[in-house]
This record gives C-alpha cells, sequence and structure tokens, in this order.
C-alpha cells in the first residue's frame, strides 16, 4: 500500500496532537484532582445528607426535609438571617459605598494616594482572628481605645461593647465595615481602564468633573462594583472568626450567623443537621450571585 | 463660588484619605506600642507611650510558650502548601489559557466557580476526609486542605498571565524542537514570573492566617500555627495584657512584612487581571 504525501504529514500531525492532548490532560489533572477531592465531592456529600441523620460513625438515615424543619425552627438560626439580612445590607451599602469612594478619590491621584493605597491594604493581611482580637480590645470597657476617648466627653460612659446587647451586633460589623480595600483596588481598576477619549468628549461636551464622575465614571464600573457586592456578602455569609473570638455568638443569640451553628452542630456530631447549615450557605450564595448579576447587568458589555 | 467649591471638595478628600489611614494602621500601632508596656501602665493609661523599651514579653513567648513551634509549624505548613498549589495551579491555567480541548471551558468554569462556595460549607466532608486518611491532628492535613484555598483566585491571575505571553514565542520554540514540557517550563514560566509572585504572595498571606480550618483539624501544640494561639489568648491569659498584646504582634506582623515587600506587584495584578477573569 502506498501512503500519498498528503496522508503522512496529517497522520504525523494527528499522532502529534494526541500527544499534545495526552500532555494537556496531564497538565490539568492536578487541577481536577483538587477540585473533585475539595469541591466536587465535599458539596454532593453536603447536599444529599442535608436529609439525613449522621453522627459520622454509623451510616446516614435519610429523614426528608426534618433537618431542615428543625433549622428553620431554630431560634438561633433565625438570629443568623436577620444579622445576615442586616450585615448583607450594611455591606453593600457602607462597606461598597466607602471603598468606592476611596477608589474614586484615589482615582484623581490626591497628594499619599500610593500610600493610602498601600496602607489600606493592610487590615487584609492581617490573621482575621488576630483582626478579631485586636478589636476586642480596641473596644475593651477598661483599657480600650474607645472607650477611653468617648470618657473625655462623658466620664460615665461604660459599655462592654461585645458582651451588651445590642452593642455587641454593632461592635461585631464596626471590625469590617470599613475595610473595603478589595472593592477600592476592583472599582479602581476599572476605573484606570476607562479610555480617555470618553473623557474628552465629555469635557468638549461642557460636562462637569461632578457630572463626569456620576454620569459616566460610575455607571461604567459597575461591573466591578457588583463584583465587590458579591464579594462582601459571601465574606458576610461566612463570617466565623470575628465573631467566635470576641462574642461568641452571644450575648444571647444577639450576633449568631450561620459557621456558628454549623460548627456547634459539628462539634455534637450531628453531621446532618451541620450540611443543612452548609447547603443554606450555599443557597444564599447563589441567590445573591443570581441577584447581583440581574441588577448589575454584568453579563452586557460596558463598552 | 467656583473656588470655594474646590475647597470644599479637597476638604472632603483629605477626611477621607485620612480617615482611611487611620482606622487601617491606628489599631495595630496601638498593639505594637501596647506590647512593649507593662500590665499596670496598659490599664492606666491606654494612650501613654511606653516607659520603656524592651522585648521581654516577647522572649517570654519564645521561651515559655513553645511560639517557636507555632512559627516553624506555621513557616513549614504555608511554604508547602503554597508551593504545591502555585505549581498545580501553574500547570491547569497554563493550559487553559494556551491550549484548545474539549473541556477547557468547563473546566475553567467550575475551576473558578469554586470562589462562591462557602468555605465552612465545606467542613465536614473534610473533616471526615482528613479523619479517613488518618491525618487528624498533623501538619500534613493543613498542607493538604490550603492546597485547595486559592483555587479560583490563581486561576484567575495565572490565566490571564499566560495568556499574556505571545504564542509566537511558543511556535518559535517547538520549530527549534522544544517539546511541551520544555515550551511550558522554558519559555513560559519565566515570563509568568509576575504573576505567579502575586497568585504565591496572595496564597501564601491566605494561608499564613487561616484559623478556622487550623483550629479545627489540630489540637495539640506541636502541630498547631500562630494563630490558633489566638485561641488560647482568648482564653487563658486574658489578663496578661502585655503578652497578649505581643503574641499580637508575632501573628500580624510577619503578614504585612511579606505584603509591604511584594505590595507594588499584589496591587496591580489585581486591579487589572483582576478577581473578575
Amino acid at each position: 500500500m502506498v501512503i500519498s504525501k498528503k496522508e503522512k504529514t496529517h497522520k504525523i500531525k494527528k499522532i502529534n496532537s494526541k500527544k499534545k492532548l495526552f500532555w494537556i490532560y496531564l497538565f490539568i489533572l492536578p487541577s481536577l484532582i483538587i477540585f473533585i477531592t475539595f469541591y466536587l465531592v465535599p458539596i454532593i456529600t453536603v447536599f444529599f445528607t442535608s436529609f439525613t441523620k449522621w453522627d459520622g460513625f454509623n451510616s446516614p438515615q435519610f429523614v426528608g426535609i426534618k433537618n431542615y424543619i428543625k433549622l428553620f425552627k431554630n431560634d438561633a438560626f433565625l438570629i443568623s438571617l436577620k444579622n445576615l439580612i442586616a450585615w448583607s445590607v450594611l455591606a453593600m451599602t457602607v462597606h461598597v459605598g466607602f471603598g468606592t469612594l476611596v477608589a474614586f478619590i484615589l482615582y484623581k491621584k490626591p497628594f499619599g494616594w500610593k500610600f493610602t493605597r498601600t496602607v489600606f491594604m493592610i487590615p487584609n493581611v492581617i490573621s482575621v482572628a488576630a483582626w478579631a482580637m485586636i478589636y476586642k480590645f480596641f473596644f475593651h470597657n477598661d483599657i480600650g481605645i474607645l472607650n477611653n476617648l468617648i470618657r473625655f466627653v462623658n466620664p460615665s460612659f461604660n459599655v462592654k461593647w461585645f458582651y451588651q446587647s445590642p452593642y455587641a451586633f454593632w461592635a461585631i460589623t464596626l471590625t469590617w465595615v470599613f475595610y473595603a480595600v478589595v472593592v477600592t483596588l476592583i472599582v479602581l481598576g476599572d476605573l484606570m481602564a476607562i479610555p480617555s477619549d470618553i473623557h474628552e468628549a465629555a469635557k468638549i461636551d461642557g460636562a462637569s468633573s461632578w457630572q463626569t464622575t456620576l454620569k459616566i465614571n460610575l455607571p461604567l464600573c459597575r461591573n466591578a462594583i457588583g463584583t465587590g457586592v458579591i464579594c462582601s456578602v459571601t465574606a458576610r455569609i461566612a463570617m466565623y472568626e470575628s465573631i467566635i473570638l470576641t462574642t461568641a455568638g452571644g450575648p444571647g443569640d444577639d450576633t449568631m450567623n450561620i459557621p456558628v451553628i454549623l460548627v456547634n452542630s459539628l462539634l455534637d456530631y450531628r453531621y446532618g443537621y451541620a450540611n443543612t447549615s452548609g447547603v443554606i450557605m450555599f443557597v444564599i450564595g447563589m441567590i445573591t450571585l443570581l441577584i447581583v448579576n440581574k441588577v448589575f447587568r454584568m453579563n452586557d458589555s460596558i463598552y | 463660588m467656583n473656588k470655594t467649591k474646590k475647597i470644599l471638595s479637597k476638604i472632603f478628600t483629605y477626611v477621607v484619605i485620612v480617615f482611611t489611614i487611620i482606622v487601617s494602621t491606628f489599631p495595630i500601632i496601638w498593639v505594637i506600642i501596647s506590647s512593649f508596656k507593662t500590665n499596670g501602665e496598659i490599664l492606666s493609661s491606654p494612650f501613654s507611650l511606653p516607659s520603656s523599651i524592651n522585648f521581654d514579653a516577647y522572649m517570654y513567648l519564645f521561651e515559655k510558650y513553645d511560639f517557636l513551634t507555632y512559627a516553624i509549624n506555621s513557616i513549614l505548613i504555608t511554604s508547602v502548601a503554597t508551593l504545591g498549589s502555585l505549581i498545580i495551579y501553574a500547570l491547569g491555567a497554563y493550559v487553559i489559557a494556551k491550549y484548545d480541548f474539549p473541556g477547557k471551558n468547563l473546566f475553567y468554569v467550575l475551576f473558578t466557580l469554586t470562589l462562591l462556595v462557602p468555605a465552612h460549607s465545606r467542613t465536614q466532608p473534610i473533616f471526615s476526609l482528613i479523619m479517613k486518611l488518618n491525618l487528624y491532628n498533623t501538619r500534613e492535613a493543613l498542607m493538604l486542605v490550603y492546597l485547595s484555598g486559592g483555587m479560583a483566585m490563581s486561576m484567575f491571575i495565572l490565566k490571564s498571565t499566560f495568556m499574556a505571553i505571545p504564542k509566537s514565542f511558543d511556535e518559535a520554540a517547538s520549530i527549534e524542537g522544544a517539546g511541551f514540557f520544555k515550551v511550558f517550563y522554558k519559555i513560559n514560566l519565566p515570563l509568568a514570573k509576575n504573576g505567579l509572585l502575586t497568585a504565591g504572595v496572595l496564597m501564601f498571606l491566605a494561608n499564613w492566617n487561616e484559623y478556622y480550618y487550623a483550629s479545627l483539624l489540630t489540637t495539640s501544640t506541636q502541630n498547631r500555627t500562630l494563630p490558633v494561639v489566638m485561641l488560647l489568648f482568648n482564653e487563658a491569659f486574658s489578663y496578661d495584657y502585655t503578652l497578649t498584646f505581643a503574641a499580637l504582634v508575632i501573628v500580624a506582623l510577619p503578614g504585612i512584612i511579606i505584603y509591604s515587600i511584594a505590595q507594588e506587584q499584589v496591587q496591580e495584578s489585581l486591579a487589572s487581571s483582576g478577581i473578575k477573569g
């Protein structure tokens, strides 16, 4: 049999591309193993066992939606939901708003803007656990800075921030609400990417700098702001260290959050129940993503 | 009219800037200063400077409270996990960025969607996995779990880094006879230095600071990392303020130092290649 030259090169190419595919999948394999082991299998497990009674030793027993009913009847969980809504609203308004404001100010490159951008990151590179402890002392009634400052004005001021209702909720809130450097960085990135001819055109049309900011820059970085909202709300769902090391969910259940419930039930060997709260966390995260995507029209292209 | 407006906007700008700097630095500066004061000084005058600078509290922590063990554990676990995940995600991101193959988009979407899975919701399966592997209360357990930490973010950063390297470089190397691995190792990896550094630093910081799984999966001194020490100080030493503040500084300072060394690079990459992909 005679093989034409064309067929021969074709064959070599095919062998080459087969070899290439082998390499490609070899390269992707480690990432895939990590994904399956630490994400896919856990998520599937969490979902299915949330419908079971399971202590982790004996095999899980199917109980239908009993865990969900129990969870929604649990006062601590209902307070968690209420807290999560309040914290999410604060995240979307104060937190993202402040981050965006700082981004717009730094965009004008005032004196010290690089320094500000650098130090704004510091709270984010410190362990959340350490940061929670720092705030615990910062708000300490005897040795803390805050109360001693207030006492300059009002000498009889005595509040145990992390131990008194309703202050505990606000004390927890203050440990994160102004630390919006991630929002600032991504919004600043989008602002800097705006083509200069858009600004020139606005100037020719006689837009004031205030109008340019509000009518042009703000809508153009809505993707970054949307990403900021998603990041900060998912961080609220996962908030654990800053609660467990300060109030541990108290006073009463004032500062409860879903991860605290999850860990408590895990330590009680109620795995099915723990995973029910895991599912709820996951679902709330997905709902947030969908809503933000819709509100900020994040799938539409900007330019 | 226009002038007052300008002055007002300038005042507003600097009020925001000064506020941002103060909320970001003041708490940690206060903790550092307080760690040099005596317990009595901390209690009586929270605003004063220390009467003398000495490192007694720090020495004490290293001599009496196994801080050396915690620090070594932190360095070891963080380094191994960061290096491991950097290699794994660099390989994955490289082929996703540079080649077409069946399943490519699916892999990328799945890998980056992990950003939205709350770390705590996976607790039980990971806890059980570590138990099953007989790794509970070992340093290897944390190394393994931390491998999965920065998946989405590293994929974003590394993919855009590799995409920015011109394909003509690869073709030129191929023509000269370089194989698949050589093209990656000799051409692309050196050119992706900035992205690798950014992803590496971010993952290093996240692993260094990780508290949740560290507190859950380890129980004994010889396997615990620095952030978990906070648990100890939250209970046992809550009245020795000097010691607690010194411990806080030891936990917080390495992160700040590593960040300040690499900050320019990290800021640029975060802003440009972005968490947005």
